[in-house]
């Protein structure tokens, strides 16, 4: 009844084809868009933006770039973390060599070099797959870990080996560092993870998203049909790692304001994956479900026991808290096992029919 | 319908009357890490600083009248944790205590703009000694650089001459056990020692064989050691195994605690530690805190832990805390001070002989004084070692020689504020200190 599909007639391509050809998900998007652009960040506290609506925007982009390579391509991926950690130093380094630029645009070149670390790393997928790529990618992440420790050049010959990111300003207003507003890093961050989802969409709508589709579903039957498997495991490489690599820009740059190197080992690319896996694999809404599960979910545990009252000792809080996350995780995957994406969307088949299912 | 809506204006009225109550308090929140693969290091220091604030609050009622709330928040060591814990604690507290240099990493640029001071007793960034560039920052009593700088003085006491020695610094690949280097690379280049930083990462602390095998390649003369958490326990361990001799091997005071010293008991004898703290288990304070927490069933701690070092140098950090409050209600004239009036107390410490015997803390601290322009200190410390049961002092107190990297310390800090720019100086304070 809410969601009666019937009656909504298309009569052209370009309607057919619109990014959501049902009014009842436009309308939804609406609201959400609405929540995002004017609600939360009018009323967010300088606490919410810092540990609740920043990093999950930002770890969605991360798992969304995995997402592209791991759910939509099918090339299984350890290596999250460390190309995280390429956006980042690129980033540093460029608006430390170059401090003219405008950080927007840093930001948004970082993604290059982790998409040419990427393609590097993506070359052994022509030759092997499923676990023994992940070992391959492994390969990255210690390797470039090892190196952003290693590579003094990379954090200016800091005695402590960690960056800082410095004040930038974007037309007299600072965007990065710790003089900027939280409200600022909010709607860069949103313009950009926008955008990047936007692209994201089309793109996996479209010619590419079909060739790495048909790649990940039986590798030999696409290239019997003429798929050039060299091309889409590459473009899917560089794509998911340029994305990735902006997520990680953004990680240090709106949100962390310091980093040491092991900030971007093996754990991150833990969590990036489970956001992806939770989420669903080969799904765009996934990613964001799956970042508010795991990074916001915990945060607003946290708070519970004192809202209530309740004289728990924090030590204590923090273990009921890995326990509950950990156990919800578990149900989310019995429940449904292809992530919280599948289960929205069989939610939205029953309610098209309901009340009335046959 | 009526009671339910009675008893919600009740619930209300109660929640109001409560948030009046609890005004009357000094907000200071600690952020601990009792969870993780540091607890095993946390407990003792936490459990020290928390009962020695229970004991103020149970015996004098506080600070100057005013009951302390030295609330924890759980970081689990996590720097992301860490910054949630700041952001949650930031409205009301009057200090903060990051307690990881991680942590002291990223919340030390905001200080300026959130104008709370940070408290990092003996860790944090070595260059907040310049108070006149890191307003907000203290890590008093003592810093990595006067670590450095004071083993390197007790072998050459022992030794004479360094020239020609070969010193391994045995680090954790991470910023806190590089914190050190340009001080001992500097008296390397002074003294005529051979210096080789050996790291351990953080994947590798439970198993240092690797670095081990190199130790006893090189035959070096002195090992130092800055570890941390599981780190201390693998190296200590592996010495044994590999039969280095204690006699030369030296951690900072992070690394002398108690229980990794334990694991290998009467092996272990002869290793030493710098430290800024010592345990005197009869110092009155021990005492009060004995019969007002302890015995009171207030305390998390026992026997065993309370007679260690961590313990202690718990006591000694409260204690540097409760003294800044102290000296801004003194200085404001008002019990209930604010975070900036606590940054002026924590620049007026001043730590007398007399002053630490009047508070109990008799041969638990070594003398210091802060000022505007000195946030550090200098204490000093003691070298302790280990006897095979527990941890004595081995020589008088070690002042380090700060002139030797002065100006270390102002090309830092400057270094810190131009990459930081736009960074408040602190032009009130005059140059000397």
């Amino acid at each position: 009844m809410l969601y009666r599909t019937a009656g909504q007639f298309k009569t052209s391509y370009k309607s057919d084809q619109a990014l959501f050809p049902i009014k009842q998900d436009a309308f939804l998007l609406g609201i959400i868009g609405l929540f995002v652009l004017a609600i939360f960040p009018l009323t967010a506290s300088e606490f919410a933006f810092q540990t609740m609506l920043i990093p999950v925007m930002i770890y969605a982009l991360a798992a969304l770039g995995l997402n592209i390579l791991t759910g939509y391509a099918g090339q299984l991926s350890l290596g999250t973390g460390a190309f995280m950690g390429v956006g980042a130093y690129a980033c540093y380094k460029m608006v430390t060599l170059m401090p003219w630029m405008n950080p927007l645009v840093a930001i948004l070149l970082s993604g290059v070099f982790s998409a040419g670390v990427g393609v590097l790393f993506g070359i052994p997928s022509l030759r092997i797959k499923g676990f023994y790529l992940a070992i391959a990618t492994l390969a990255a992440q210690f390797f470039l870990v090892w190196l952003f420790e290693k590579w003094a050049w990379l954090y200016n010959y800091n005695a402590s080996g960690a960056i800082q990111v410095p004040n930038l300003t974007v037309f007299g207003g600072y965007v990065t560092g710790p003089q900027a507003d939280s409200i600022v890093q909010y709607y860069v961050v949103l313009g950009i993870v926008a955008l990047m989802t936007m692209l994201c969409i089309n793109l996996t709508r479209g010619n590419l998203g079909r060739t790495w589709k048909a790649t990940r579903d039986m590798d030999i039957a696409a290239e019997l049909i003429g798929i050039n498997l060299m091309k889409s495991k590459l473009t899917a490489f560089a794509i998911s790692s340029y994305i990735v690599g902006v997520a990680g820009a953004l990680y240090v740059f709106m949100w962390k304001g310091a980093a040491e190197p092991n900030l971007f080992d093996i754990p991150l690319s833990f969590q990036v994956l489970f956001i992806a896996i939770i989420g669903g694999l080969g799904s765009v809404l996934g990613n964001y479900l799956g970042a508010i599960l795991i990074v916001g979910l915990p945060v607003v545990l946290n708070l519970v026991p004192a809202t209530l009252g309740l004289a728990i000792s924090s030590a204590m809080v923090e273990h009921l808290n890995i326990m509950i996350v950990g156990s919800l995780i578990v149900f989310f995957l019995i429940v449904e096992p292809h992530g919280l994406n599948q289960l929205w969307r069989l939610i939205r088949e029953k309610l098209i029919i309901w009340p009335f299912p046959h | 319908m009526r009671q339910m809506t009675k008893l919600a204006l009740a619930a209300v009225v109660a929640g109001v009357t409560a948030g009046a109550a609890i005004a009357q308090e000094l907000y200071a929140p600690n952020l601990a890490y009792r969870t993780g693969p540091f607890a095993a290091t946390g407990i003792p220091l936490m459990n020290g600083q928390a009962d020695y604030l229970s004991m103020l609050n149970a015996r004098d009622g506080g600070v100057g009248g005013i009951p302390v709330n030295a609330e924890e928040c759980e970081t689990g060591y996590s720097t992301e944790k860490g910054v949630e814990c700041y952001e949650k604690t930031k409205g009301k507290a009057i200090v903060t205590q990051p307690w990881s240099t991680g942590i002291t990493l990223q919340v030390l640029p905001k200080t300026n703009v959130d104008e709370i001071p940070i408290l990092a007793p003996g860790y944090g960034f070595s260059p907040m000694m310049d108070g006149k560039t890191f307003q907000w920052a203290f890590n008093a009593p003592s810093g990595y650089w006067d670590a450095a700088d004071m083993i390197v003085q007790y072998l050459e006491g022992k030794d004479g001459d360094l020239s020609g020695k070969k010193i391994v610094h045995l680090h954790l690949d991470h910023p806190y056990g590089k914190e050190p280097l340009p001080v001992l690379e500097a008296l390397a280049a002074a003294k005529g020692f051979e210096l080789l930083p050996i790291p351990v990462g953080l994947k590798e602390m439970q198993n240092q064989s690797a670095q081990w095998l190199q130790i006893r390649r090189e035959r070096p003369d002195y090992v130092i050691m800055w570890g941390w958490g599981a780190m201390n326990a693998g190296a200590i361990t592996e010495a044994v195994k590999t039969k280095f001799n204690m006699e030369n091997f030296i951690g900072v005071w992070w690394a002398g605690h108690d229980a990794d010293l334990k694991l290998v008991g009467a092996e272990g004898k002869g290793y030493k530690s710098i430290s800024w703290s010592f345990p005197n288990p009869d110092a009155p304070v021990m005492a009060d805190i004995k019969k007002h927490v302890v015995d009171m069933g207030k305390s998390q701690s026992n026997p065993e832990e309370m007679s260690g070092v961590f313990y202690s140098r718990g006591i000694v950090i409260s204690a540097i805390l409760a003294e800044g409050i102290t000296a801004a209600q003194d200085h404001f004239g008002t019990a209930e001070i604010n975070a900036s009036q606590l940054r002026w107390g924590l620049e007026n410490i001043n730590m007398t002989e007399e002053r630490i015997s009047e508070l109990g803390l008799d041969g638990m601290v070594p003398p210091f004084s802060t000022s505007c322009a000195n946030h550090t200190g200098n204490s000093g410390g003691w070298m302790l070692e280990w006897d095979g049961d527990k941890f004595v002092k081995v020589s008088d107190l070690l002042t380090p020689n700060t002139d030797g990297y002065a100006d270390l310390v102002a090309d830092k800090a400057a270094e810190y504020a131009t990459s930081n720019a736009p960074w408040p100086m602190n032009e009130e304070c005059s140059a000397e200190s």
